[in-house]
């Protein structure tokens, strides 16, 4: 009974942080970068049939998806990486544990605040596609699109838990340069691991193969040149995909609570 | 005036003004004086090969396929723009000299092999400059999406162009059992086999390549050859017309309104009828007027008005 309350209060905790860290993504004008996004897609959708021979809707879903990526690596990336710098900082994450916050509890909230900020982010920029589609007569397309928007969520929600681990004990700018070689990696090692077979080299295998596992396999997630050809992704994979970030994303905040709570704040 | 206002609007206002317009003064300045780039350099060779870069596109392999087309569509018409010919055979554009094409077009289709209209683009256009590579591109397609009917299409017109009329038929037929392929498929494949050369044949296909395709490029294409042979059909009949004239009055027509009331009577291929625009010339698919040269006394295209592309 008493461990039921324990469980009860601890996920008001962490909502609680999660709904700060939202606010404060908005107060810090984080979703200011869609005013950039709509402008582009707007300026897409009125000059791309000047350029694409007809080829507008693929251009408008490769541009805005790929777009919504890039924004939403950075966002994870540098809001990510200050997330829990900037309590230590600015020291109130000493306020923060006098109370009765745990420090995974924390660590959870700040993730998950930002995920929902993240979440929001792309579900606008989602939209936003899907309005330009119908504009330029790719109804089709708008429909179709947000598998891949899903599959990008589940992609910055990774980088995300990469961000704030390395930013649990590295400084900002250290962690956000691990955090985007995680982001190259992670799109890159299926090639790479392909690469070292065609080398032969039993090492080269070796080390790519440990790449390939250890790391975010990332391109489990890239689905946005085939939702240009207006390919809906199966369920099997979305499914697949939604269960694959979870789990890294459950491993990764678990190394971030160890290494956050080894540290010391007193 | 407060010395506040001066310092803290005026002179600020005045700094970004004048330094803007120095930029601009000085982007046309930098602009005339760079060295020119060399006349090969839009033909320099592509320093990356799409297929390699498969993998390494963070997921936005499509982007840079999409960027590749958009490349290449740039390319063709910075060629023609820049041609020195007067015009243009669409026929037959190797003196264009557009040989990065096939390499653009083969890289955006690597890096997006589903990319139908670059094939389609490719299979249109590459048979001016490249038979071969118009091959290449059309079979690549159809590897990678064996159920796009529209790819055999693409590869029956590239044989059919080639007179190559058996392979042409057994294309279009392979084409036509896919699930989904246009009814035309099959008739065109007897069609090409027992009458591919004439002109009624070349109308089909293109008729057919305009009604089936939602691709600009590809429709495009089929229009000004449907123009093209509208005009024949049309510049064949008026001389007959003038010749019969000819051999009744003893002389050559003064003008084609003469033959005007003569040409009422005259039925075209497909229940077509000539253009006469409002003053009251015979004018051609485009319509520019039709001239006459008297020396030889037969009608001819204006070159100058008349947007026809082929010779």
């Amino acid at each position: 009974m008493e461990s039921a309350v324990k469980k009860d209060n601890s996920l008001h905790r962490i909502l609680v942080i999660a709904k700060n860290t939202f606010r404060e993504a908005i107060r810090d004008r984080i979703l200011y970068n869609l005013i950039l996004f709509v402008l582009l897609i707007t300026v897409s959708a009125i000059f791309l049939s000047e350029l694409t021979a007809g080829q507008e809707a693929r251009v408008i879903v490769n541009l805005g998806l790929s777009s919504t990526l890039i924004f939403g690596v950075f966002i994870s990336i540098f809001v990510g990486v200050s997330l829990v710098w900037k309590e230590i900082e600015k020291r109130t994450v000493y306020s923060i544990f006098s109370k009765p916050v745990g420090r995974g509890e924390f660590i959870v909230g700040k993730y998950l605040g930002l995920c929902l900020t993240i979440l929001v982010n792309v579900a606008v920029m989602g939209a936003g596609v899907s309005l330009a589609l119908v504009y330029v007569g790719g109804g089709r397309l708008a429909g179709t699109i947000w598998a891949a928007v899903f599959l990008i969520f589940l992609e910055l929600t990774i980088i995300t838990a990469v961000a704030i681990m390395f930013s649990s004990f590295s400084t900002p700018a250290l962690s956000a340069l691990l955090t985007f070689f995680v982001f190259l990696i992670g799109h890159f090692s299926s090639s790479l691991r392909d690469l070292a077979q065609g080398l032969g080299s039993r090492s080269a295998i070796l080390f790519f193969n440990a790449i390939y596992y250890l790391l975010p396999n990332l391109s489990n997630f890239s689905f946005i040149t085939n939702s240009s050809n207006g390919d809906i992704a199966p369920i099997a994979m979305l499914g697949g995909a939604a269960v694959y970030a979870i789990i890294f994303d459950v491993v990764l905040l678990t190394i971030t609570v160890v290494i956050f709570k080894r540290r010391n704040f007193k | 005036m407060p010395d506040g206002i001066v310092k803290r609007i005026i002179l600020p206002a005045i700094v970004i003004i004048a330094g803007l317009a120095v930029v601009i003064v000085m982007s046309g300045y930098l602009e005339r004086v760079k060295p020119p780039l060399p006349d090969g350099y839009d033909d320099s060779d592509l320093s990356m090969n799409g297929s390699r870069l498969r993998g390494y596109g963070l997921g936005m392999e499509g982007l840079m396929a999409d960027w590749y087309w958009m490349r290449s569509l740039q390319y063709i018409g910075a060629k023609v723009e820049n041609s020195k010919s007067d015009l243009i055979n669409i026929d037959d554009l190797r003196d264009l000299n557009p040989r990065l094409l096939y390499p653009l077009l083969d890289n955006a289709t690597d890096l997006d092999p589903h990319f139908i209209a670059a094939y389609s683009y490719g299979a249109i256009v590459l048979p001016a400059i490249d038979a071969n590579k118009a091959i290449a591109i059309a079979e690549k397609g159809i590897a990678n999406n064996p159920n796009e009917w529209r790819l055999y299409q693409h590869l029956g017109y590239i044989y059919w162009k080639l007179k190559q009329y058996d392979k042409s038929a057994e294309i279009y037929s392979k084409g036509s059992e896919i699930a989904g392929a246009a009814p035309f498929m099959k008739m065109m494949a007897g069609v090409v086999k027992n009458d591919g050369g004439s002109r009624e044949t070349s109308r089909k296909i293109f008729q057919q390549m305009y009604d089936g395709s939602d691709d600009p490029m590809v429709r495009l294409t089929a229009i000004r050859r449907l123009n093209d042979y509208d005009s024949l059909d049309e510049l064949e009949a008026i001389n007959k017309i003038l010749a019969d004239h000819k051999q009744n009055t003893g002389r050559c027509a003064n003008s084609l309104v003469e033959i005007l009331p003569m040409i009422a009577g005259v039925h075209l291929p497909e229940g077509r009828d000539f253009r006469i625009d409002n003053k009251n010339q015979l004018v051609d698919p485009t319509d520019a007027p039709y001239l006459l040269d008297k020396q030889t006394c037969r009608a001819k295209i204006d070159r100058e008005r008349s947007s026809l592309v082929t010779k």
